[in-house]
């Protein structure tokens, strides 16, 4: 490594490929490289969308397990001396602030296990991860746009939901989480509110506690998002009060 | 923090979903975790099988590293780069410890050295590019030359030291570490995560 310009290793390093002795050693020379250490940061960055790239679905059990871990686990505090390296030069920040975002919901969107898929229960297995595989690139995109926004709420009933809009994609996402069991012959129904009454705008997947999808229609010209609990198959207007409204 | 003034044409992060859940996170609330979980189990998982490609030995690896994250979610510093590029470079870490770890205990049991562990990489890249779910990450790897893509993707997604890449690719050490930058830069740029 004594050979080479040690800027050349922001790549190795970034993706994890250096041994520990000559990434202890980059680290160090981070500290000293204010150019370095940005590069590292953009392409740590780049290494993080690589990974979504192939992000699964967890099986049932791991959450389960992971959360019975928790309270046994000791967290750590905050590093003491924080204050002492804020770095001399301006705040450097990865550009991709909707990376995390982006993230989130194409994560969501495995972690729900493909929640996203239509409502025909007799498809092919493979249609479903096509489609699957389409609304995650369009549920990616969605968050990706740069004025997508976030209106989180609870559910009345129990359960939160995510509703993100965004104006340029045309589209509107609704990330939801622990949703109660409904009734055998009800189902979540969302909605889009605008001027004169509520348009429909997709069925919750049966069954499912969390997950993600695609609302159906654009979110143009719609002051909220909605949900109730309808019959099963869905309403063409709303038969009970709503569960959430959330203003958009 | 300094607020950006109005007009300034630099993008000002905005507090991302995922930095707040690991804000609170960071100081117990065991509700985000649950959502943070919901959030990146499944890219947290879909590397560590990459690297580790046991599907038991790799969903013990996600679960350490999620734990990981309760544990030091305090210790995330926002100004350092994304919760995501955190959490990734965290899980990418474990998983090829695990994997490592794993060779040097065969090269201690069975005196089988490195030169002996050849996983068959047309395999490799074939798999890692058939499997990819984002368009946009495809077509961006797409852009990079052979050997680029090639040298990310075995280092990233099966975690070979840079070493290992090039006795993998047969190519000079200092060949990959070139490529490593130049084609993780590339990518950088064609994902527009460019500065």
């Amino acid at each position: 490594m004594n050979t080479v310009d040690p800027h050349t290793l922001t790549g190795a390093y970034a993706l994890g490929a250096l041994p520990e002795h000559e990434a202890a050693q980059f680290a160090r020379h981070l500290a000293r490289c204010p150019a370095c250490d940005l590069e590292v940061r953009e392409l740590q960055e780049t290494a993080a969308r690589l990974a979504l790239a192939v992000a699964e679905v967890p099986p049932a059990g791991l959450r389960a397990r992971v959360l019975a871990a928790l309270p046994e686990v000791r967290q750590l505090p905050p590093v003491p001396h924080r204050a002492t390296v804020v770095p001399l030069r301006p705040r450097a920040r990865p550009r991709l602030p909707y990376l995390a975002a982006a993230a989130c919901l194409a994560a969501a969107v495995a972690a729900g296990g493909l929640a996203v898929r239509a409502q025909h229960e007799a498809d092919q297995q493979r249609d479903r991860s096509t489609r699957a595989e389409q609304q995650t690139a369009a549920l990616s995109a969605l968050m990706a746009a740069p004025d997508a926004t976030f209106h989180t709420t609870a559910l009345k009933g129990g359960g939160s939901g995510t509703v993100v809009v965004s104006e340029q994609q045309g589209r509107t996402a609704f990330v939801y989480h622990g949703l109660p069991k409904l009734p055998e012959a009800r189902v979540y129904q969302l909605w889009y509110s605008r001027e004169g009454g509520m348009v429909p705008a997709g069925l919750v997947e049966t069954g499912r506690a969390g997950g993600a999808m695609l609302l159906t229609g654009t979110p143009r010209g719609a002051v909220g998002v909605g949900v109730t609990a309808e019959p099963r198959g869905g309403s063409s207007r709303p038969t009970s009060p709503p569960l959430a409204l959330v203003p958009v | 923090m300094p607020v950006a003034a109005r007009g300034d044409r630099s993008p000002v992060p905005r507090s991302g979903a995922l930095e707040d859940l690991l804000d609170r996170v960071s100081r117990g609330d065991q509700q985000a975790f649950d959502n943070l979980y919901t959030a990146v189990a499944g890219t947290v998982l879909g590397l560590v099988r990459r690297v580790v490609r046991d599907p038991a030995q790799s969903e013990e690896v996600a679960q350490e590293v999620l734990i990981e994250v309760w544990r030091s979610a305090a210790r995330f510093d926002a100004r350092q780069g994304s919760a995501m590029a955190w959490i990734m470079t965290l899980t990418h870490r474990r998983a090829v410890d695990r994997v490592r770890t794993a060779q040097a205990a065969a090269v201690r049991d069975h005196k089988v050295g490195l030169g002996s562990y050849t996983p068959p990489f047309d395999e490799v890249s074939e798999q890692v590019e058939r499997r990819l779910e984002r368009e946009q990450v495809r077509r961006c790897l797409h852009q990079l030359t052979d050997l680029q893509r090639e040298s990310v993707t075995l280092a990233y997604y099966r975690g070979y030291t840079y070493k290992e890449t090039a006795d993998l690719l047969g190519t000079a050490l200092g060949t990959v570490k070139t490529r490593l930058r130049d084609g993780l830069i590339r990518l950088r740029d064609c994902l527009g995560v460019s500065a």
